[in-house]
């Protein structure tokens, strides 16, 4: 037929084999193979020579690959076999009294249901008692938190103490009580390589003051005083304060001033002083 | 050294993979992996890459042969295209793109003939021959869609040539095949 010719002709059926034709194209293709046999004829020739084609580029894969590859596609394959094959259902004879099998079904399914509602409950308090559980371990492993966490702390504040302590170029200046204050006493750890002026707290023997007032530390510098910040007392503070920086000076002072500090000292509530 | 391959006729082999056994799987390993890897290999380049799509295709092929219509071609034919879209999603995805080789047609084909020429496949008598018979121009149509997966209207556009040459080409080139090989 002179359009089975043409279409032979035409090359369709070469780049429909080689896979060069869009998907509408092929559907066109498919269309005129099905309608005509001897096409299909002919496009199993072009297929089988370029099988042989192929086959001219064959690369051998290398020996491991053999056994590992089928192994793969044996244990890849779906256990569900083809869905649209369906499976036969199985045909049961259905008791010729149908109401005798609508009584037992209902029974069973209320047994079930009261099974089902058993085994609920007890789940539930179980899951109660788990809860309970629960909750109290996460409150013990808060508490460990803490207490490691207060440790930790300390831990970092002893060992800044010891490093000052330890290092010479901070020098451990005693500040003595004044007439205000005759048992008072503190240190103060002073690094005049480094300008660092370090308030000993755990040495700290300073009356207690209320919260409008704090102590503040000068420095007599050529008989002038010069602020180096204020500190308050608290008696857990057992580490070292850093205060403002200097570079040299005669001696050391504190005087209870209005929280925050004062511009010039109050001469009169000099609590402690030192020659440095 | 190598075991005695298995070969079924296409019949044989496609009753076999319907019913998933393990004598099929052999069969359809033994008979088409070197194809299949030639192609695969040609387009990705990187035997490593190869061989992991290799395995997917066997494993694709295996599992979604209820999608094969004997009706539209040939067992291999189908096979051809499930190992070749793999391998082009592959060199298309993210993490080839950075290693990809830029080599223009005639060098790929020229590059993968000197490197492969001693692994052709022996029992194809006359390859070199059949190498001559096929002219330049067939022999990149068949590289471009047979092997990369090229359309028809992207083939033409990459040579620059009618789409109506492409057909012929393609026509010619299938043309010789058919005479060398029969």
């Amino acid at each position: 037929m002179e359009e089975i010719r043409l279409y032979i002709e035409s090359g369709t059926l070469e780049l429909y084999a080689t896979g060069g034709l869009n998907a509408e194209e092929r559907e066109e293709a498919e269309a005129m193979l099905a309608k005509h046999p001897s096409l299909h004829a002919e496009l199993v020739e072009i297929e089988k020579s370029l099988e042989k084609y192929a086959q001219s580029y064959a690369i051998e894969p290398s020996d491991k690959l053999r056994d590992r590859i089928i192994g793969n596609i044996l244990t890849s394959a779906v256990h569900h076999t083809n869905s649209d094959v369906p499976t036969e259902p199985k045909v049961r004879k259905i008791a010729s009294n149908q109401n005798t099998f609508y009584k037992y079904a209902f029974a069973a399914s209320v047994a079930l249901l009261f099974l089902s509602l058993a085994a609920l409950v007890v789940m539930n308090s179980r899951l109660r008692e788990t809860n309970q559980q629960l909750a109290l371990i996460q409150n013990t492993n808060q508490q460990y938190s803490s207490r490691v966490n207060y440790l930790n702390n300390q831990l970092n504040t002893k060992e800044t103490v010891l490093s000052v302590l330890r290092n010479p170029e901070f020098k451990m200046v005693k500040l003595a009580g004044t007439k205000q204050a005759p048992s008072a006493s503190m240190t103060v750890a002073f690094n005049s390589a480094k300008k660092e002026v370090m308030i000993d707290m755990a040495s700290l023997e300073m009356p207690a003051h209320d919260q409008e007032h704090q102590y503040q530390l000068w420095a007599l510098v050529d008989g002038k005083p010069v602020d180096l910040g204020v500190f308050s007392v608290n008696s857990e503070d057992n580490g070292m304060i850093k205060m403002k920086d200097i570079a040299a000076a005669q001696a050391f002072a504190v005087t209870l001033e209005l929280r925050g500090g004062s511009i010039n000292p109050t001469m009169e509530q000099m609590m402690v002083m030192g020659a440095i | 050294m190598s075991k005695q391959k298995i070969t079924l006729s296409e019949n044989e082999l496609i009753l076999a993979l319907r019913e998933k056994n393990k004598l099929g799987a052999e069969a359809l390993y033994d008979m088409y992996s070197s194809s299949l890897y030639g192609i695969i290999y040609r387009i990705v380049q990187h035997e490593e890459m190869a061989e992991d799509l290799l395995q997917d295709t066997f494993v694709k092929i295996w599992n979604s042969f209820s999608s094969y219509d004997s009706t539209k071609g040939r067992l291999f034919t189908w096979m051809v295209n499930v190992a070749r879209n793999l391998s082009i999603d592959k060199i298309r995805s993210k993490d080839f793109r950075n290693n990809i080789k830029n080599q223009d047609i005639e060098n790929t084909v020229n590059i993968i003939d000197e490197q492969r020429s001693t692994a052709i496949n022996p029992d194809i008598v006359g390859v070199k021959e059949l190498v001559q018979h096929l002219k330049p121009e067939q022999k990149s149509i068949l590289d471009l869609v047979y092997f990369r997966g090229y359309t028809h209207v992207e083939a033409a556009e990459e040579l620059g040539i009618p789409l109506g040459t492409v057909k012929t080409r393609m026509r010619m080139a299938i043309t010789t095949l058919r005479k060398f090989f029969n």
